[in-house]
């Protein structure tokens, strides 16, 4: 898949803004306020049809503007043109592809594969565990629609039981305690099939962990991912295990009317040579850590999707030594079409030069290629 | 600004139906002044028809003409088969297949402790009185397929379970969220046939 023209209107700071990609690697280059991460947002919003970074879409809306619009076009084998229109004054979002209105996200999601790689990274190794789930879901949701449907059923399963579990504790009767028996096996069912999903997922990403950590930190240092669920659990009969711990955290549950089993609290462990990341790692081991998530995220999606995804990375040099800038710039010569945002070119002069790649470098809404 | 007493009347009685709005209650008001007397009777015999002929079976809470609907009263249908669902739309979703010989029984939408809805609020205690009344057998659970029609298939299967020899689930053929109703009868069909076993 390659995106090999966007263009924007009206979002951020693009009043109107035309761009040509290379299908290898495109730098955008450009000093601070010059909306070279608006692209990649923008890139991300045709893909998945949302921001990466933004909760709202008027957020992205130009000020004094009554909506905005991105149209891209895509090659595969065939011609793709996506164009995505928002209406400030409907707050509404009209998704396009070849001219055809599409309304169901389930329909594009996966479509577009797409990998992103961004500062706000810091948080999958560095913050709480709702990230690294949220992390991991994003992945699998791409690979499965059976997998992203499920996390939607969870969610609203762990909001129905939890309100219930706050009407029994406000006034207890019999008739309520099959109910909740009957939200409790929902709640498993539903959890279940997050686990079994998280669990194979877990043993499958590891190898693409390892193989990026190999690439750029070289064989010193090994890295693992621990999946852990259901309180650890090692055994082999989650369904038991689960109704199990259920049991056992009844009065708990009634008492603080919250759900306190099941894959809602499942941590996603990272570790070097054994010891926890999160725990004793450096800012330059999390860094670097943070770079080959996505890397495997990119080789993973690569296989079982069968499309190459897009890649984008958001001012990744800044941080990292000359030594490793070095290995990953190397690497990019593997990936598909990639968008390299950077203030300048100092952090290239390391890097060999290819006549496919395009130098955009955007400068108060001008653009300039080479 | 002076209306004239029968116009205000009917724009008063047509504005109380859901989604008319005082402008649209006024148009069709005016609508029905210039229309035909022969017409104006049809549509008024036919809401009258509607309210006097037609309220919900009192066995199954189907669509019925009578006290009883056309499926209760079928003594071709297999009597020791009943199939629950949300509602009478579901009925005529799952009749249109083909695929299915049984009764039903419709309790009313689902449980969702978000909305305040619990068992009380469906038609549980009716269906619990027609395991006393009839020899039922089988029960089929064809509520949505998303997550309060499941959880309220899980509380069913509960408690038809220890009255009935076997109870089983349509399979997850539906698209979830998408209601029973909007699915295409090739679905519906193909998911009657090969349903799960709880
Ligand atoms: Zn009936």
């Amino acid at each position: 898949m390659i995106l090999s023209s966007l263009n924007l209107k009206n979002f951020r700071s693009h009043k109107d803004t035309n761009l040509k990609f290379s299908d290898k690697l495109n730098f955008i280059i450009g000093g601070n306020g010059q909306g070279k991460t608006t692209v990649l947002e923008s890139i991300y919003y045709l893909c998945t049809t949302k921001s990466n970074c933004s909760k709202s879409d008027l957020e992205v809306v130009s000020f004094n503007e009554t909506g905005f619009e991105l149209n891209g076009i895509f090659n595969d084998l065939t011609e793709s043109k996506i164009r995505i229109y928002y209406s400030a004054l409907e707050n509404k979002k009209y998704y396009y592809r070849d001219s055809k209105l599409i309304s169901r996200s389930a329909d594009i999601i996966g479509k577009f594969p797409i990998v992103i790689l961004t500062p706000s990274d810091h948080s999958i190794t560095q913050g709480a565990p709702s990230e690294r789930r949220k992390f991991i879901d994003s992945i699998i949701s791409q690979a499965s629609e059976n997998y992203l449907r499920t996390i939607i059923d969870y969610g609203r399963t762990l909001r129905q039981r939890s309100s219930l579990l706050f009407q029994i504790k406000d006034n207890r009767n019999k008739n309520i305690f099959s109910e909740l028996d009957a939200w409790t096996e929902k709640l498993v069912e539903s959890g279940l099939i997050i686990i079994n999903y998280r669990k194979n997922f877990a043993a499958d990403f590891i190898k693409f962990i390892v193989a990026s950590y190999k690439i750029i930190m070289g064989e010193t240092e090994v890295p693992t991912l621990r999946y852990s669920f259901l309180e650890n659990y090692g055994g082999s009969d989650f369904k038991v295990e689960f109704f199990r711990l259920l049991d056992l955290k009844r009065n708990e549950e009634l008492r603080r009317s919250t759900n306190l089993v099941g894959p809602h609290r499942d941590e996603i462990l990272f570790e070097i040579n054994n010891m926890s990341l999160k725990t004793y790692g450096s800012q330059g081991q999390h860094k670097t850590f943070q770079v080959v998530l996505r890397f495997a995220e990119f080789f993973y999606l690569k296989e079982v999707m069968g499309v190459v995804p897009l890649f984008l990375l958001d001012d990744i040099f800044g941080e990292l030594d000359t030594k490793r800038s070095l290995k990953i710039s190397e690497y990019l010569r593997e990936l598909g079409q990639t968008f390299i945002t950077m203030t300048d070119l100092t952090n290239l002069s390391f890097m060999k030069k290819n006549d496919n790649d395009k130098y955009i470098t955007l400068n108060s809404g001008a653009v300039a290629y080479g | 600004m002076q209306i004239a007493e029968p116009l205000l009347r009917a724009i008063e009685e047509l504005s109380k139906l859901p989604g008319i709005g005082r402008k649209t209650a006024q148009r069709l008001a005016l609508h029905v002044l210039k229309s035909k007397d022969e017409d104006v009777s049809k549509l008024v015999n036919s809401l009258l028809e509607l309210k006097t002929k037609l309220h919900y079976c009192s066995k199954c809470f189907n669509l019925a003409e009578g006290d009883l609907c056309e499926i209760c009263m079928n003594t071709k249908r297999d009597q020791k088969l009943i199939c629950i669902v949300e509602e009478a739309s579901d009925v005529i979703a799952i009749e249109k297949t083909n695929e299915y010989n049984g009764i039903y029984h419709v309790i009313g939408g689902t449980l969702s402790p978000l909305s305040g809805i619990g068992p009380e609020d469906l038609k549980i205690k009716e269906l619990l009185k027609r395991f006393e009344n009839e020899t039922i057998e089988e029960v089929i659970l064809a509520l949505n397929a998303d997550t309060e029609g499941e959880a309220t298939s899980l509380y069913l299967a509960r408690l038809v379970k220890p009255l009935v020899t076997r109870v089983t689930r349509i399979a997850r053929g539906l698209p979830i969220g998408g209601d029973l109703e909007f699915a295409d009868e090739a679905t519906i069909g193909r998911a009657m046939l090969s349903r799960n076993l709880l």
